[in-house]
């Protein structure tokens, strides 16, 4: 008798299982779907985007889910490419890494929103210029809107510039020289001391710390009658200054090319051992919290440049889009326009330090007292420079970063990089251009 | 020629049936799936359409293709034997009666329990230049003037993939042989040592040959784990320096990522097909060793 009750036992069990799954569909089903809004980042970042999310709530009616990706962009990429290739209507509203937005656009996955926007009349110049114009229209069409944005920036240890009487440098030459010598300094009680910590590593970051340094130097990813220029004179001299850092001035550590992203940088900089940091936005209140070693010691300034160009920053930064198959649309407007004002846009930057795309409020006077280094920064966004904007971008910058990369590392000559990089992405732009009809 | 259905087709059908079901639904289909997706140009942001062999071209002439495939097949090729040699060495020393034999075993399996991603974040902590391990070690013996960049150069950042992935697998090895050698009666051994066979004799005219099904067993595994080896390269070097460690999922993952499906499908066709003609080529070299028997 007693093997009965066993089987039974389970088969109740799994009976239960059953009922309760097949009760959590329907209902699930009998609920109105919330508004969903797909974004990644940090758990604090997570706390403040809900707390945002209940207060749209109580002020529209409108409920949100907040659908949590995770924090490493590739997987916030990857977390949308799926539902959005496979046509589903959530996630409504997600945020965009500014060079998505060309290849989600010519996908068809984002909402066209200039009719809203003209009816509504949001004001398209209260976001930084050029931006607008270079980033978020697509074959005429307003698809996105700036919600963060970024640019690079170079931090500077205070202290010991000022100490020796110098200023920041404004040439690459001249950040070298200073380097050379604090770093020399340095050395005598802290071994570990490093001139200049930048992105090396074989990932996008490398691609952003390129189109700085050949840009300031009049270079860049170049297109001429629909071909990509690479190989040119300017970005030999930018990247043979970057292949000098770590093998001949020495000035980075060799890791810098295997091992250096943003936080690999900053953490560098930030347990005091680096003088300069090329980095984004983002670290000044890292530098500036609580247990830091440069607490207090740390200057922001914009990136130098070569004596025949001017300092650029590479455009970065979170863009608000709505999915094109979103049965929500006039509800997701309403959230794209909470995100976007400039009540909301004040409070990212206050609770985070996040640097808004609203231009006025880099001279809100209140935003000035806690985060002064924001008046640089207008300074830098405006002169940022996007990165190309092909949908088969993300193609270019992967066979551009190991070219790179492997230059860096001193495998190949800076010219063989570039003339291999220039094949290649030739080959890239002629298998998905030909027939897109892109620009 | 044998008969392809069995006589007792009408008994077997309802036993076999749910089986062949759940194969079909999950291995066949999306297989086929993979081979139709590879024949068309299926990028996100294009027109999809019929592309024929076009994937294939792109992929012959694609040179971050070559270089994943010479990274992948160099890092079987080097990675597969270390790793049997250790297997081998380590199941025979585990079989034999030393003390606290059972704790060793255990051990022994520690790094093939941690997850892939996990041990790929480990060796990067040994690895790192500033505070990894292996440069304190280093620089602790007083020879360098400074650190070393371990995953710096081409052939530092293979060799310390070997090394992890060896250190990780070896345990998978040693598991599979100690199965089979607990498998071969100790009474054979008594009688070969009678008749005067010593240790080198018994090893090869015994050990070796009925330890044969475990070892294509174990190289099977192991060849086709390394073929895709994917999530330690992606952790541990992200494909670099200069993409030289960039294995073939590695590339087809990143061509997912990117949208173009269509291609990222052509290369794990061509992935697919080697592992699978690797692992007919064994099971065909295993049987002939049988035959010839």
């Amino acid at each position: 008798m007693r093997r009965i009750p066993d089987s039974l036992q389970s088969g109740m069990l799994f009976a239960v299982i059953l009922l309760s799954v097949v009760l959590a569909v329907s209902c699930a089903k009998d609920r109105e779907r919330p508004l969903t809004f797909a974004i990644g980042g940090t758990p604090s970042e997570f706390a403040l985007w809900e707390k945002l999310m209940d207060r749209f709530q109580d002020e529209t009616g409108i409920e949100v889910e907040v659908i949590r990706q995770p924090a490493g962009t590739d997987q916030r990429r990857q977390g949308l490419v799926i539902p959005l290739a496979s046509r589903k209507s959530d996630p409504d509203v997600f945020l965009m890494d500014v060079v998505w937005i060309a290849q989600f656009a010519a996908s068809g996955w984002l909402d066209p929103l200039e009719e809203r926007a003209r009816r509504d009349n949001l004001d398209l110049n209260a976001f930084f210029p050029g931006i607008i114009e270079r980033v978020d229209l697509y074959g005429g069409r307003l698809i996105a809107l700036p919600v963060l944005i970024d640019g690079g920036v170079l931090y500077y240890r205070k202290d010991l510039l000022e100490s020796r009487g110098l200023s920041p440098p404004e040439t690459w030459n001249e950040l070298a020289r200073i380097a050379v010598d604090i770093q020399n300094e340095e050395r005598t009680t802290n071994p570990g001391f490093h001139g200049f910590v930048w992105q090396g590593a074989q990932y996008e970051g490398l691609v952003c710390n390129f189109l700085e340094v050949a840009g300031s130097n009049n270079g860049g990813i170049g297109f001429s009658n629909g071909k990509v220029v690479l190989d040119t004179p300017e970005n030999r001299v930018a990247v043979l200054f970057m292949h000098d850092l770590p093998h001949r001035f020495r000035i980075s550590p060799p890791s810098v090319y295997t091992e250096m992203k943003e936080e690999e940088a900053r953490l560098e900089f930030q347990r005091g051992n680096a003088l300069f940091e090329r980095n984004w936005p983002y670290a000044w209140l890292l530098h500036e919290s609580r247990g830091s070693a440069v607490k207090g010691k740390t200057g922001i300034a914009i990136l130098p440049d070569f004596p025949s160009g001017r300092s650029v920053s590479t455009l970065g930064g979170w863009h608000v889009g709505i999915s094109g198959f979103s049965d929500e649309k006039e509800k997701a407007w309403k959230l794209v326009r909470y995100l976007v004002s400039y009540k909301i846009q004040k409070e990212i930057a206050l609770e985070f330090g996040n640097t808004p795309g609203l231009m006025d409020l880099y001279d809100d006077p209140e935003i000035l007292s806690v985060l002064p280094h924001f008046s640089k920064l207008k300074e830098v966004f405006q002169h940022a420079l996007p990165r190309p904007t092909v949908p088969y971008y993300a193609q270019l910058s992967d066979s551009i970063q190991r070219r790179l990369n492997a230059a860096l590392t001193g495998g190949i000559s800076p010219a063989e990089a570039l003339s291999l990089a220039e094949r290649d992405a030739r080959r890239i732009a002629d298998r998905y251009e030909k027939r897109s009809g892109a620009p | 020629m044998k008969r392809l259905l069995p006589p007792d087709l009408k008994e077997a059908a309802p036993f076999l049936l749910p089986l062949l079901g759940f194969i079909g639904a999950f291995v066949l289909i999306p297989v086929l799936g993979a081979v139709v997706n590879s024949t068309l140009r299926d990028v996100t942001f294009l027109k999809s359409e019929f592309a024929g062999l076009g994937n294939y071209a792109w992929l012959a002439r694609n040179p971050a293709f070559w270089q994943s495939v010479k990274f992948t097949l160099l890092f079987v090729a080097l990675s597969v034997p270390l790793q049997m040699l250790l297997g081998i060495v380590f199941a025979l020393v585990l079989n034999e009666k030393v003390p606290l034999r059972g704790l060793l075993r255990a051990c022994v399996l520690i790094p093939w329990v941690v997850p892939a991603a996990v041990s790929a974040r480990i060796w990067e902590l040994i690895y790192n230049y500033s505070f990894g391990l292996a440069n304190f070690l280093w620089v602790a013996t007083g020879i360098p003037e400074e650190p070393v960049n371990w995953l710096g150069t081409d052939a530092g950042a293979f060799i310390a993939l070997v090394l992890a992935d060896t250190w990780k697998t070896t345990p998978f090895v040693t598991v599979i042989l100690l199965t089979g050698l607990s498998a071969i009666p100790e009474d054979i051994y008594l009688q070969a040592q009678v008749d005067g066979a010593n240790l080198f004799k018994r090893f090869v005219k015994i050990t070796v040959p009925l330890l044969k099904p475990a070892i294509v067993v174990a190289l099977i595994f192991r060849t086709i784990d390394s073929l895709r080896v994917f999530d330690l390269n992606y952790v541990l070097t992200n494909g670099g320096p200069g993409g030289s460690t960039t294995s073939v999922s590695l590339h087809g993952y990143q061509y997912f990522l990117l949208g173009d499906f269509g291609y990222g499908s052509a290369v794990s066709v061509v992935l697919f097909l080697v592992a699978l003609s690797l692992t007919l080529a064994y099971i065909k070299i295993g049987r002939i060793g049988q035959v010839i028997q």
